[in-house]
């Protein structure tokens, strides 16, 4: 009886405890055993790249590890901070003392956090040291990180990220929505020993890469310049723009002082400014080329047409005599105006032009309003309103002053005379590539602003200022160039500043049929001179030399000769004319179709460099003639941007006995 | 404790039934077999779900392991890949020349431009090639 009661009982109780635990506790203890056997974790979206014209990476981004900790299973929280720090790159007694404080940091109800971290987007080697230690509480999670492996190459037009993974700066910021990829989901399902067995998940997404109008070489060429040329002078600061004449595509822009967008935190405005759209300056005589297209094209006056300077000083009512810097032109033809960028010339011919008609040129080179979508920084600039204009407005605008302009506006305005009287959009976006998908950003004109022959006229005075104005030192051996200086005071509390002047140059190479437009502007030189000729010109001349040998234009001044090579009946092979000495001839680089290296002997050089230019190789030439040998061996595998070497000679050569087409 | 003039006597019978013949019941012996066939399908039917089941733990650790060992191997190639770059970066490679190597920029001598060979454009619309 004793038996049977402690049996029920017994019974009765494993039920009644199976009653609670399956029916009265059902669903919290449901969610505790989902909470312990799976695991939602978020995989974060990777942005996608940013690469160069040729494919060349400029912004990428890696997953690095974040070191986390939970502060509830640490034991002790001043030794886990000292075995943490010791293994950290860089950790002083500030940071061990913040991660002392972090991991005893306590809730309001008195309790530890659950959830601390130790170090975000730690390096590899620091997460792989602190992994070694196999610390109690001390886990590893995935973020992903953006990295510019050239540093500070184009650092303003990239721009940053910040450390939650969105764009806070140039074109990160301008394409975020874009180039951002979606967060991931991931459900893991864990063993009892908290192995994970199963997942269940929505990847994250890989943003949208940018192909951009930039040459990373060109662009590495323009920074060196621009910066070389900046310290030389001792200046505040500079910037330079390369732009494709034809297309509005821009090819490097470049400022300085720059940054290293990998370690942003801490850099000064100054460094962060991207000057080529952000800063808005006075342009002084290079705007003389849109006085001088508006009287050209208007019929105004002709090049040969003759205008007195009337001994270097125009008056104006309430203002101070307008001079030409001491200088007594006399009577120069319009053409020789701009040569010698007499002010008083120009101010004439542009009271001539008119109020109306300057501010509708004005507007016409694309002056005052943004000049391209790419940069929503970019200062619209400040322009008359053409009513408004009276004679002493007009006379300072006429020479490039009470004007507000960007570079990249300038830039974008002599393009139009370099390319034949078309206004393109600048842009540095070429195609954007989603879902493995490119799609090619297409050039955009947005108006005939001159016509061609006025283009052409104005080139030749350009030409002019070059070659005997106040740009020679913009000259180039082996190319002709196109360009206009200027100089302008800058505007200090409000005054023209007689020791402070933004200097510039703006030209285009070669000048008939150019590869780029290329402007330089030098904030406040204070040593070598204070003029554009004297210190932008010099630059543009770097720039323009280095940019046309890597980007093999062929020289528009004493070119050589074509490349012939004839095939007489008594000799084999004779190289009328070829390529002397060592060459080294470089070509845009293109995607190789993934095939070996052809086999280029017997070839002429021209063909060889074709196709090897085809599958986007450098070649380095040795000798003359045609192609006898070459290096890698035909067949062998190479990476586009690959150098191949051709061993040239005026004789072929000797044929295996029995190959195809041998005569014996 | 035998009463004297008493004796116990034991009768045998001595049976024989081996002449009955045993019939066999066709019925319950098929039913044995099905039963027994039954309770074996049960067996390999529980056997195969159970080996199923651990199977699919087996591999379900397995493929986790090679999800990680997949992107612990793409982590690597983007690295890879970025050190690549930096590597290449203009900047060091013209530091390396010109210090270390001594090299210097070619003059207009050194350098002739024969032609200038540009590569196609690609299609406005195209579908890019992975590597």
């Amino acid at each position: 009886m004793v038996a049977a009661v402690v049996l029920v009982c017994w019974v009765v109780a494993i039920e009644v405890r199976l009653v609670v635990l399956q029916v009265w506790q059902h669903d919290e203890l449901s969610l505790r055993a989902e909470r312990q056997q799976s695991e939602t974790q978020k995989t974060p979206g990777k942005r996608g790249e940013i690469v160069d014209r040729h494919g060349r990476l400029l912004a990428y981004s890696v997953d690095a590890d974040t070191i986390y900790a939970v502060p509830t299973d640490i034991d002790d929280a001043v030794k886990a901070a000292d075995r943490l720090c010791g293994a950290f790159d860089e950790c002083d007694q500030k940071d061990r003392d913040q991660l002392v404080e972090r991991l005893t940091r306590k809730r309001r109800n008195g309790s530890l956090t659950s959830f601390q971290y130790v170090k975000r987007r730690a390096t590899p080697i620091e997460a792989k040291r602190i992994a070694a230690l196999e610390m109690k509480g001390i886990g590893f999670m995935k973020e992903s990180k953006r990295f510019y492996p050239n540093r500070e190459l184009a650092a303003h037009l990239l721009g940053y990220v910040g450390t939650d993974n969105a764009g806070l700066h140039g074109l990160e910021a301008t394409y975020d929505t874009s180039v951002r990829g979606r967060e991931g989901t991931m459900l893991v399902q864990t063993d009892a020993r908290g192995h994970a067995f199963s997942r269940l998940d929505r990847p994250p997404t890989t943003g949208g890469s940018l192909e951009l109008t930039i040459d990373e070489q060109l662009q590495f060429i323009v920074e060196r310049e621009l910066m070389a040329g900046v310290a030389a002078a001792r200046a505040d600061g500079g910037t330079a723009v390369a732009m494709d004449p034809h297309t509005g595509e821009i090819l490097a822009m470049a400022s300085w002082p720059t940054f290293n967008p990998n370690q942003y935190q801490g850099t000064s405005d100054s460094a962060l400014r991207n000057r080529a759209v952000q800063d808005l300056y006075e342009p002084g005589s290079t705007f003389k080329i849109v006085t001088a297209s508006a009287a050209l094209q208007e019929g105004v006056i002709t090049p040969d047409d003759l205008v007195d300077t009337q001994g270097g000083v125009i008056k104006f009512p309430g203002r101070r005599p307008i001079t030409d810097m001491g200088h007594d032109y006399g009577v120069l033809t319009f053409a020789n105006v701009i040569v010698k960028s007499s002010n008083v010339g120009a101010i004439k011919v542009g009271l001539m032009v008119g109020p109306e008609r300057m501010g509708l040129y004005i507007r016409r080179f694309g002056f005052g309003k943004p000049s391209s979508p790419d940069f929503p920084s970019e200062s619209p600039g400040i322009v008359w309103n053409p009513s408004k204009l009276n004679d002493s407005a007009l006379a300072s605008v006429s020479m490039g002053y009470q004007v507000g302009v960007t570079p990249l506006q300038m830039a974008a305005a002599a393009s139009v005379i370099a390319n034949g009287g078309t206004l393109y959009e600048p842009h540095v976006v070429r195609a954007t590539v989603k879902g493995g998908v490119r799609t090619a950003v297409p050039p955009k004109a947005v108006r005939r602003a001159i016509l061609p022959e006025t283009a052409a006229t104005l080139t030749t005075i350009m030409e002019s200022v070059v070659t005997e104005g106040t740009a020679k030192r913009a000259r180039l051996v082996n190319y002709t160039v196109a360009g206009k200086t200027g100089t302008a005071d800058k505007l200090v509390h409000g005054r023209y500043s007689s020791s402070q002047q933004n200097v510039s140059f703006i030209g285009f190479v070669p000048s008939r049929n150019p590869i780029m437009t290329v402007i330089v502007m030098v904030d406040s030189p204070r040593v070598g001179g204070d003029t554009g000729g004297a210190i932008a010109a010099p630059i543009f001349k770097n720039i323009a030399d280095a940019s046309l040998r890597l980007l093999g234009v062929t020289p528009t001044i004493n070119p050589l000769p074509p490349v012939l090579v004839a095939r007489r009946n008594d000799s084999p092979v004779t190289a009328a004319a070829a390529p002397m000495g060592p060459a080294v001839v470089t070509m845009p680089a293109s995607m190789s179709d993934g095939g070996g290296l052809p086999d280029l002997r017997g070839m002429s050089a021209r063909d060889a460099l074709r196709e090897l230019a085809r599958l986007g190789l450098t070649v380095r030439m040795e000798g003359a003639g045609v192609v006898v040998d070459q290096n890698p061996a035909p067949g062998s595998l190479i990476e586009p941007g690959g150098a191949c070497t051709l061993v040239l000679n005026r004789r072929p050569p000797p044929r295996p006995t029995g190959a195809l087409g041998d005569p014996r | 404790m035998n009463k004297a003039g008493t004796f116990e006597y034991e009768i045998r019978k001595d049976f024989r039934n081996n002449q009955i013949v045993r019939e066999v019941d066709e019925r319950r012996l098929r039913d044995l077999w099905m039963s027994l066939g039954i309770g074996l399908v049960l067996v390999m039917v529980l056997l195969f779900s159970a080996w199923q089941h651990f199977e699919l733990l087996r591999h379900g650790y397995k493929l986790e392991q090679m999800q990680r060992d997949r992107s612990a191997e793409n982590d690597i190639n983007r690295h890879l890949r970025l050190e690549m770059e930096t590597l290449r970066s203009p900047q060091r490679i013209e530091k390396l020349a010109t210090e270390r190597l001594g090299m210097v920029s070619p003059g207009d001598a050194e350098a002739v431009v024969l032609e200038r060979v540009t590569p196609p454009e690609a299609p406005a619309r195209s579908v890019v090639a992975s590597r």
